[in-house]
């Protein structure tokens, strides 16, 4: 049994191997391409600073809007999909549709959206939603079905509303949860915003690839840095945030 | 004078194929103090959960304070369950919100429903969840959060609860068997003195036997679902504590 599954994994992985076309000895003889391409992005060109701060203020926007009316439309959808709130008939096609949409990634959305409504920071904000809305409204429905049942019994035994459970002696369980996977996906969204640029959708991804296009690998330099400043600063904040919704 | 609690050939087949009650017949008067005796998986909790409909039961009919439980529908369920309060043995606070907001909760089967959902009750409502924080000596405690508690301190909120919405009925579901021994007592002493002074009817299981003979009016004894013993402490026996505890059968 075990010896199959060994035999049967090391044939998978030659086949991948194989099939990616996986050569060491080729990344060893572009290992030199890499060190000039690093040494010729040294030292940054600090000229294009504000032009790369105004990127990543862009990026940070972009991502705190669409994660903001993510949040906002998630909550009720975490609830229809919740296998211990909704019936049957809802949950159902719920679960499916969050599934479908979240099996697509904020890029390609924003490919979908840069050709609806143009190009800007406006595709890229509807792309992190479209995105966020699904994944957060997963998370939370898992959160719901996690909940204590304790609480709501007491809660329904007071003669509650439906709606008043929900709010009384649900929502008090999932909040603070739902808080921290918000702000979790506010971090994943900058760094998923900082591409978007890449296909036309605002932030400061848009000055990396022209700079690399232009072959200008200075001024690309200092747009890395501050993207990576930019992540940095937003992860601290966030963090800290979340330890103390614990 | 009618009983305040009316049960009649309750049974309850819990899913998948669990008989958990078979053809329960009970009258609770006004004003007594009822405890249900029984080992654990006896049915005690299934008949309390029963009373509020917690547990859906699957033939008999049960009224309470004159109304229908069974059968009732959306606002006739949610009317009679405001008028039965009931105590858990895990408390069931929500623990992340204020003591007097879990007292509060207590009023949500009388108050506006649009106001109350995000968070507004009458200030009578506010002056009536501190009076009965007062009734169990937690006054002082009212801004904590539930879960800064200990357990016997939740035990009193969650009495506190069930007080404020002034009941008819107390059902309180083995009240002390997550606490210490000596909290046993103060528990029982507060559910006793709400019995005595307010004239509530409680109905509480136990599967203490010395606790349900030092408090309770009537005894009944569940084993397997059905009554096995019912009447005064006084007249419970030890053939009869036998044939409610004894080992001859699977509880």
């Amino acid at each position: 049994m075990t010896r199959a599954a060994v035999f049967v994994g090391a044939v998978v992985l030659a086949w991948l191997i194989w099939d990616t076309e996986a050569d060491p000895v080729r990344l060893a003889h572009g290992l030199p391409w890499i060190l000039d391409f690093v040494r010729r992005m040294i030292p940054p060109d600090l000229g294009v600073l504000p032009a790369a701060l105004a990127g990543a203020v862009k990026t940070v926007e972009i991502a705190l809007l669409g994660t903001a009316v993510a949040a906002v439309l998630a909550l009720p959808l975490g609830f229809l999909s919740a296998r211990n709130i909704a019936a049957g008939a809802v949950f159902y096609p719920a679960r499916v549709v969050l599934n479908f949409f979240r099996s697509v990634d904020t890029l390609v959305y924003a490919l979908v959206f840069v050709a609806a409504v143009g190009l800007g920071p406006f595709p890229g904000v509807l792309a992190v939603v479209a995105y966020t809305t699904t994944s957060l409204a997963k998370l939370c429905s898992e959160a719901i079905e996690g909940i204590e049942p304790g609480p709501v019994d007491a809660i329904t035994a007071t003669g509650a509303t439906r709606l008043q459970i929900l709010r009384f002696g649900v929502l008090p369980q999932v909040l603070p949860l739902f808080l921290s996977y918000v702000l979790y996906r506010l971090e994943t969204n900058i760094r998923a915003a900082t591409v978007l640029g890449f296909v036309g959708a605002g932030g400061i991804g848009f000055y990396l690839q022209t700079y690399l296009r232009m072959i200008d690998y200075p001024a690309a330099s200092t747009v890395l840095l501050v993207t990576v400043a930019m992540v940095m600063v937003v992860d601290a904040i966030s963090s800290r945030l979340r330890a103390r919704l614990v | 004078m009618d009983p305040m609690i009316e049960v009649a050939g309750l049974s309850v087949v819990l899913p998948p194929a669990t008989v958990a009650l078979q053809g329960i017949d009970l009258a609770v008067r006004a004003g007594e103090f009822v405890v249900i005796l029984g080992k654990s998986g006896a049915g005690k909790t299934t008949f309390l959960r029963s009373i509020n409909r917690l547990v859906e039961p699957t033939a008999g009919v049960i009224r309470v304070a004159g109304r229908a439980v069974t059968g009732a529908s959306g606002a006739e369920l949610r009317q009679v369950r405001s008028q039965i309060g009931m105590i858990f043995q895990q408390f069931n606070l929500v623990r992340r919100a204020s003591v007097l907001d879990n007292v509060l909760a207590g009023r949500l089967g009388y108050v506006p429903s649009l106001p109350s959902l995000v968070g507004r009750f009458p200030p009578s409502d506010r002056r009536l969840a501190l009076e009965c924080l007062a009734q169990v000596g937690l006054a002082h405690l009212a801004d904590r959060r539930a879960d800064t508690l200990s357990g016997g301190e939740q035990q009193r909120v969650a009495i506190a609860r069930a007080l404020a919405q002034s009941p008819a009925v107390i059902l309180a579901d083995e009240p002390t068997a997550s606490l210490d021994p000596q909290l046993t007592t103060s528990i029982m002493d507060i559910l006793k003195a709400i019995n005595a002074e307010r004239g509530l009817t409680l109905v509480v299981s136990q599967h203490q036997l010395e606790t349900a003979l030092a408090y309770a009016t009537r005894i009944v004894g569940f084993r397997r679902g059905r009554i096995r013993f019912d009447g005064p402490p006084s007249a419970l026996t030890p053939s009869l504590i036998d044939a409610i505890y004894g080992d001859g059968e699977a509880g």
